[in-house]
């Protein structure tokens, strides 16, 4: 383990409830809702008129006039306009990479304070012009006569004015997500009731998080919602059972709309900050970021499936740090599809991908499953990509914190493009 | 005693303003009428006010921006103003300050009564003057209170008292520059539903004996609210002085100052000498 100058605190976070796509967010931007976020965060630790060290946010689906997203929902709130941001994106780690990239600053001591985040609207979507238009209209622009620019705008076919939205598909496999799930479920031989077992769970265990009030420090109501709409408090074994595969083909389709996150609309906010900087406000941590690992596996061929990444680098990262998976008090698996984390805990297990694939002398352990996403994760509360980060990080910091000093938790999230980041987070 | 009317529902601007065309020219007699319409128990319609929060570029969120109860009464101040035995035709009336009292932040949740009656008739050097006044309670304690004051263009009285002049436009390089299109009348009317024909289109200003459209006073004063952040939904004493028109499509330069805990902002021309447009100062609620 890199011996860090000093440490990283989490000193608690705030979120929005996440929204179904076209749900109650559907007017809002990613601005607005990142701004509502920061603002229910600046509200509840006091930093109204603060310079904090820095702000890092950023969105996995962007509008590209929102090239300084971040930047602009600091103006936008109550910190003050000295509080410098800027903006990340690596797909569904956004927020956990965001996280790392301030509690690495702390740790050297370039800033004292700053809040990580993200924010993502699957209802107020960019759309663009086809690449055919696009190309025609640049070459119009450059034209240098009316003739050249006539000759131009004479290419333009009507199909080509239909606008272009953004898919949920890998641009070098033209295969969506579910698609890549669907073969790694199948590769793994993950059956459909474990996976509508572990939906379940999910939304039963967020239910009863709701039911005691683990998020009443965590979450500022927004646009009339108090709690994430996707949570479904009445659903069953038999009801998921019910529910028709959407991805894959014949007997390897086991993924259905229950055990893939829905579209979601949301924002999350942390607040990281050095020992003395909390000290002094009078903020008591909840948690410290120990250590991350991003991982990277080639699924363009074939190789390994999109979101087994974090397969790879839990194991790394455990190693560098000394520990085993037994050692982990608790255990966040990001549920892009409850096929991913059963994958990845049974990839942990298998003999021959740990010495195959992670070069270990035999299988890498096993996940004890009362310790993994003991509130619920995203197959209930839903998924606004770049959000989801934060949501895990503040709610495992104020789990651990409970659990008491020296307590451990794993945090683990795949990510579009073959990546995963993961990190050790323990209990203040 | 005042006749107080409560109504069921806002009243329907575009049926006000049509009335009030009709009966413009139909004789007006000289004293305000001693009324006032209320309107009790309104929740706020959040499409509403996320139309409001996006023309004027505040974020969409849960809370009211100081200058949003104003859009509330301005139906209730439409149809005062709108009567047969208010002394001016509606149609044509020139907004010519606005101050706005919010007592505590507001938000979305809260229930709301709006009264509004007119006062303080007054001469003015280029014709008349008028207060609308409108209080805003929830829970039975009053949250915020708008005095908007109108301008009837006529026969003035060059020697009558001047209201508070109020700050300059800052001056200095433009903080900003706003280009500010040719529809926002139209665009802030269906918002508000302020159908004044002045903001609509070029030939209904004409009519009203403007040479074009200007911009509704209440969306530049909304617009330089929201401008100054988080202030827009604190405790505060906004005011706003409309001094000239800011006709559209047209490009105008935004200032801003600190005096004290006093801040001041401001439109002007992009014209050498600029010609000031709108000035908002924004004070903290007295202890």
């Amino acid at each position: 383990m890199g011996a860090a100058p000093r440490r990283a605190a989490i000193l608690g976070g705030n979120r929005i409830p996440f929204a179904r796509q076209n749900g109650a967010y559907a007017d809002a931007s990613e601005e607005d809702m990142l701004t509502a976020a920061l603002d229910g965060l600046v509200a509840r630790f006091g930093l109204a008129g603060e310079r904090l060290g820095e702000v890092v946010a950023g969105a996995v689906v962007k509008h590209s006039r929102d090239l300084n997203l971040t930047r602009e929902s600091v103006l936008g709130s109550a910190l003050a306009a000295t509080t410098p941001a800027y903006d990340v994106s690596q797909a569904c780690a956004t927020g956990l990479e965001a996280t790392v990239l301030v509690a690495n600053k702390i740790a050297l001591g370039q800033v004292e304070s700053g809040v990580a985040g993200g924010v993502d609207s699957a209802s107020d979507a960019p759309i663009t012009v086809s690449e055919d238009l696009r190309r025609i209209l640049l070459t119009a622009s450059r034209a240098r006569s009316a003739g050249e620019r006539m000759r131009a705008l004479l290419g333009l076919r009507p199909r080509q004015l239909v606008p272009a939205v953004p898919r949920n598909a890998e641009p070098r496999t033209g295969l969506s997500m579910g698609e890549h799930m669907a073969i790694t479920a199948a590769r793994w031989g993950i059956t459909r009731e474990a996976q509508d077992e572990l939906a379940l769970a999910s939304h039963r265990s967020l239910a009863a998080a709701y039911d005691r009030g683990f998020f009443d420090d965590l979450m500022t109501p927004y646009l009339g919602l108090t709690r994430d709409e996707n949570l479904r408090t009445d659903t069953s074994l038999e009801r998921l059972a019910a529910l028709r595969p959407a991805f894959g083909r014949g007997e390897g389709a086991t993924i259905t709309a229950g055990t893939s996150t829905p579209l979601t609309d949301g924002a999350s906010t942390v607040l990281l900050a050095s020992d003395a900087w909390a000290a002094e406000r009078g903020l008591p941590p909840l948690a410290y970021l120990v250590d991350a690992e991003t991982a990277a596996v080639d699924y363009v061929h074939g190789d390994e499936g999109l979101l087994m990444a974090p397969a790879y680098a839990v194991p790394r990262l455990l190693s560098r740090a000394g520990l085993a998976l037994e050692d982990f008090d608790l255990v966040e698996i990001h549920e892009a599809f409850a096929a991913t984390v059963l994958a990845t805990l049974k990839a942990w297990e298998d003999e021959r991908f740990c010495v195959e694939r992670l070069g270990l002398d035999g299988p890498f352990g096993t996940v004890d499953r009362s310790l993994l996403n003991v509130n619920g994760s995203s197959l209930a509360a839903g998924h606004p990509f770049a959000a989801t980060g934060g949501r895990i990080v503040t709610s495992l910091a104020k789990m651990l914190h409970e659990k008491g000093p020296g307590s451990r938790g794993l945090v683990s999230i795949c990510a579009a493009g073959g990546q995963g980041v993961v990190a050790i987070l323990e209990g203040a | 005693m005042t006749t107080v009317t409560d109504l069921a529902a806002p009243p329907r601007l575009a049926r006000v303003f049509a009335e009030a065309v009709v009966t413009a020219r139909l004789a007006k007699p000289r004293d305000l009428p001693d009324v006032a319409y209320r309107l009790s128990g309104q929740r706020v319609d959040r499409s509403h006010l996320l139309a409001y929060q996006r023309i004027c570029g505040f974020p969409v969120n849960d809370l009211l921006p100081a200058t949003y109860p104003h859009v509330l009464g301005f139906p209730l101040q439409a149809r005062l103003m709108g009567r047969r035995d208010f002394p001016f035709p509606l149609p044509g009336l020139l907004h010519t300050t606005q101050q706005v009292t919010a007592h505590r932040a507001l938000t979305a949740h809260d229930i709301l009564t709006v009264a509004v009656h007119a006062e303080r008739l007054r001469s003015h050097p280029r014709g008349r003057l008028v207060d609308l006044v409108t209080e805003v309670t929830s829970e039975g304690e009053v949250v915020w209170e708008g005095r908007s004051t109108y301008l009837h263009r006529g026969t003035g009285d060059a020697t009558a008292e001047r209201d508070e002049r109020g700050p300059a436009v800052p001056e200095g390089p433009p903080a900003a520059i706003w280009r500010v299109p040719r529809d926002i009348g139209r665009r802030y009317a269906r918002v508000s539903g302020d159908v004044n024909p002045i903001h609509l289109h070029p030939l209904t200003a004409r009519a009203m004996g403007l040479p074009t459209t200007i911009a509704h006073g209440m969306w530049s004063g909304g617009r330089l609210l929201a401008s100054l952040g988080h202030a827009a939904y604190e405790p505060s004493v906004a005011r706003l002085w409309f001094r000239k028109p800011l006709v559209i499509p047209g490009t105008v330069e935004v200032t801003y100052a600190t005096s004290g805990p006093v801040r001041i902002a401001g439109v002007r021309s992009r014209t050498d000498p600029p010609t000031e447009i709108v000035a908002l100062s924004l004070s903290p609620l007295p202890a």
